[in-house]
Formats: structure tokens, C-alpha cells, sequence
């Protein structure tokens, strides 16, 4: 498996993608690896294997998809334990929904670094592919807003 | 005007969204992006990329309105009236719903104030950089896949 070292190198967790900038910097660069990885697999790729693997891609689990799932059912239990068993109980869903604002505004929760480390992507890293193979399609060539904003579309 | 953009079938915000406020939100996209073709400077486009970085999408947004919401309810519930612990109840099982099936309570209000998905931030976002050119420098189909690779993901990361 081949890494651009220069692009690896490149710091392109902006503080904007919140997750990347609170994630451990060896799983961000794996997920990087593991992208570039692909695109070279594609780089001489039919239009169809392609399109196929964007559709893949736009189904993909984010994770914050993950992450919403996870403190659902979690804060689901905790208030059923607490409402019907033990009192107790109830501060399981208030360290979940505390730890979710702070996911929400500032970045980081518990279930982070353990989403990160099974490889779940955030939306942008799953975009950087997607436009990454748009480009390697074609998509991307024409000079014309209109043409391109058209194309932006699939 | 333009043929009307159609996002991916599995973008289940936009599937839940009232189709005439998709249009509205891309319709403002593409004029920005023809704004953007027609007279913005180098220094233009870094601005308003940086710009769309930095907004907030529907699930940051939601996330956020949930966990006030369900911290509210629950000190209610824990120290005025255990019923009252309904509300944690039902906004954990909101984002269950709205991770499995994209639709949540106050969705509606959010598409209607402007709050756009990731991938419609994303959408405009990487058309602004190609109508910058950061995509003219791509060897082209034929070359060796390592050279296209690497073109190509310097030019996302840019």
C-alpha cells in the first residue's frame, strides 16, 4: 500500500471538522491511507466501478449517524431504568445527553474514540472520496458553472 | 434556470425535507456558485470555502437542540414530576429515529431556517473549488493510477 507522504504529511485536519481535530492522529492518518488506497485502486477504473463505489459511499454509516444511534439507545435504557427501576439510573442518560452537547459543540464524547478506531468516517472524509473519484471520473473537468453545477448533482 | 439538482436517494434528510424547500436551498447554491464563476477573486473563494467549513449542519445542530432538550427534561423529571421524564424519553428515541430514518420533530423548522446537510454544504463546497481550478491539474485517464491518485487527493485536501 502506497502513502503520498507529502500529501499524508499535509495537515488537512482544519479545525472546522471538529471529530478529525479530537480524534487520535494515527487512526485520522489510517482512514487518509486507507482512502488514497482507493482512489489509486480507481485511478484506471471503468465509469461504472466508479459510480458504484459513490453509491457505496452515499450509503455509508457517518459518524455522527453512529454516534446519534449510540446515545439514543443509551439514554433510551438509562431513563427506563430510572423511571421504573432505580432513580439512580437516570444519570446515565445525563452523562450521555452532556457528553453529546459537548459532541455537538465542541467535538469530543466517550463513544469517539472507539467509533474512530473500527474506521467510521466522518461526512467530509467520506466526500473527500466521493469528489476524490468524481474528479477521477470526469466530473470535474468543465470549466462551465452551468455544466458543473449540473454534475454536482450525482 | 438550471436543471434542478437531485441529490442521492439515501440523503434521508433531503427525502424527509419538503421538496420545495430542496429547491429553495439549491437553487441559493447554485446562484452563489454562479456568483462565484462569474467575479470571485482567489482571495473570494478561500473566504467563502472557509465560510462553509464553518457552518453548521443538521446533525450538529440537532445534536445540540437534543441534548438541551433531553438534559432539561430529565432535571425536570428527576426533581419535579417523574413523569415528566417522557421527554428524555422521547428525544432518545427521536435521534434513534433520526439516525435510522433521517426524519426528526423539529426537522421542518431547522430545513426551513436554511440548515443544510453536510453533503449539501459539501456539494457547494467542492463546486467552488473546481470552479477555483483546483481540479485542472489531474494527469488524465490513461496515466498511471498512482500519478492520478495522488493528483487527485492533493487537490480535496487543498
Amino acid at each position: 500500500m502506497t502513502i503520498d507522504s507529502g500529501a499524508a504529511l499535509k495537515r488537512d485536519d482544519s479545525p472546522p471538522d471538529r471529530v478529525r481535530a479530537h480524534s487520535d492522529q494515527g487512526q485520522n492518518q489510517r482512514i487518509d491511507a486507507q482512502t488514497q488506497h482507493c482512489l489509486e485502486r480507481h485511478g484506471t477504473s471503468e465509469r461504472e466501478a466508479i459510480s458504484r463505489h459513490i453509491q457505496e459511499l452515499d450509503r455509508e454509516w457517518d459518524v455522527e449517524r453512529y454516534l446519534q444511534m449510540n446515545a439514543g439507545l443509551v439514554s433510551l435504557t438509562g431513563v427506563l431504568l430510572g423511571a421504573f427501576v432505580n432513580r439512580r439510573f437516570l444519570v446515565l442518560p445525563a452523562a450521555v445527553f452532556g457528553f453529546f452537547f459537548q459532541h455537538g459543540t465542541q467535538g469530543w464524547c466517550p463513544p469517539l474514540p472507539v467509533f474512530r478506531r473500527m474506521g467510521v468516517r466522518t461526512r467530509r472524509e467520506i466526500n473527500k472520496e466521493k469528489y476524490a473519484l468524481k474528479a477521477l471520473r470526469g466530473d470535474l473537468d468543465g470549466p462551465s458553472p452551468e455544466r458543473h453545477s449540473d454534475q454536482e448533482g450525482r | 434556470m438550471n436543471a434542478v439538482v437531485h441529490a442521492p436517494v439515501t440523503d434521508r434528510v433531503r427525502a424527509n425535507t419538503w421538496p420545495l424547500i430542496n429547491e429553495r436551498l439549491d437553487a441559493e447554491a447554485q446562484l452563489r456558485l454562479r456568483q462565484a464563476a462569474a467575479s470571485a477573486t482567489s482571495d473570494e473563494f478561500t473566504k467563502r470555502i472557509t465560510q462553509l467549513d464553518y457552518e453548521w449542519d443538521i446533525d450538529r445542530t440537532l445534536e445540540t437542540e437534543a441534548s438541551v432538550m433531553g438534559l432539561v427534561g430529565l432535571a425536570l423529571g428527576a426533581v419535579v414530576d417523574r413523569r415528566l421524564l417522557v421527554v428524555p424519553a422521547f428525544v432518545a428515541t427521536m435521534l434513534i429515529l433520526h439516525a435510522t430514518h433521517g426524519w426528526y420533530p423539529l426537522l421542518p423548522v431547522f430545513r426551513r431556517l436554511g440548515v443544510r446537510t453536510r453533503d449539501e454544504i459539501e456539494r457547494e463546497r467542492y463546486g467552488l473549488k473546481a470552479l477555483r481550478g483546483d481540479f485542472t491539474a489531474i494527469p488524465l485517464a490513461g496515466s498511471a493510477a498512482a500519478d492520478r491518485a495522488s493528483a487527485v487527493w492533493k487537490a480535496v485536501c487543498e
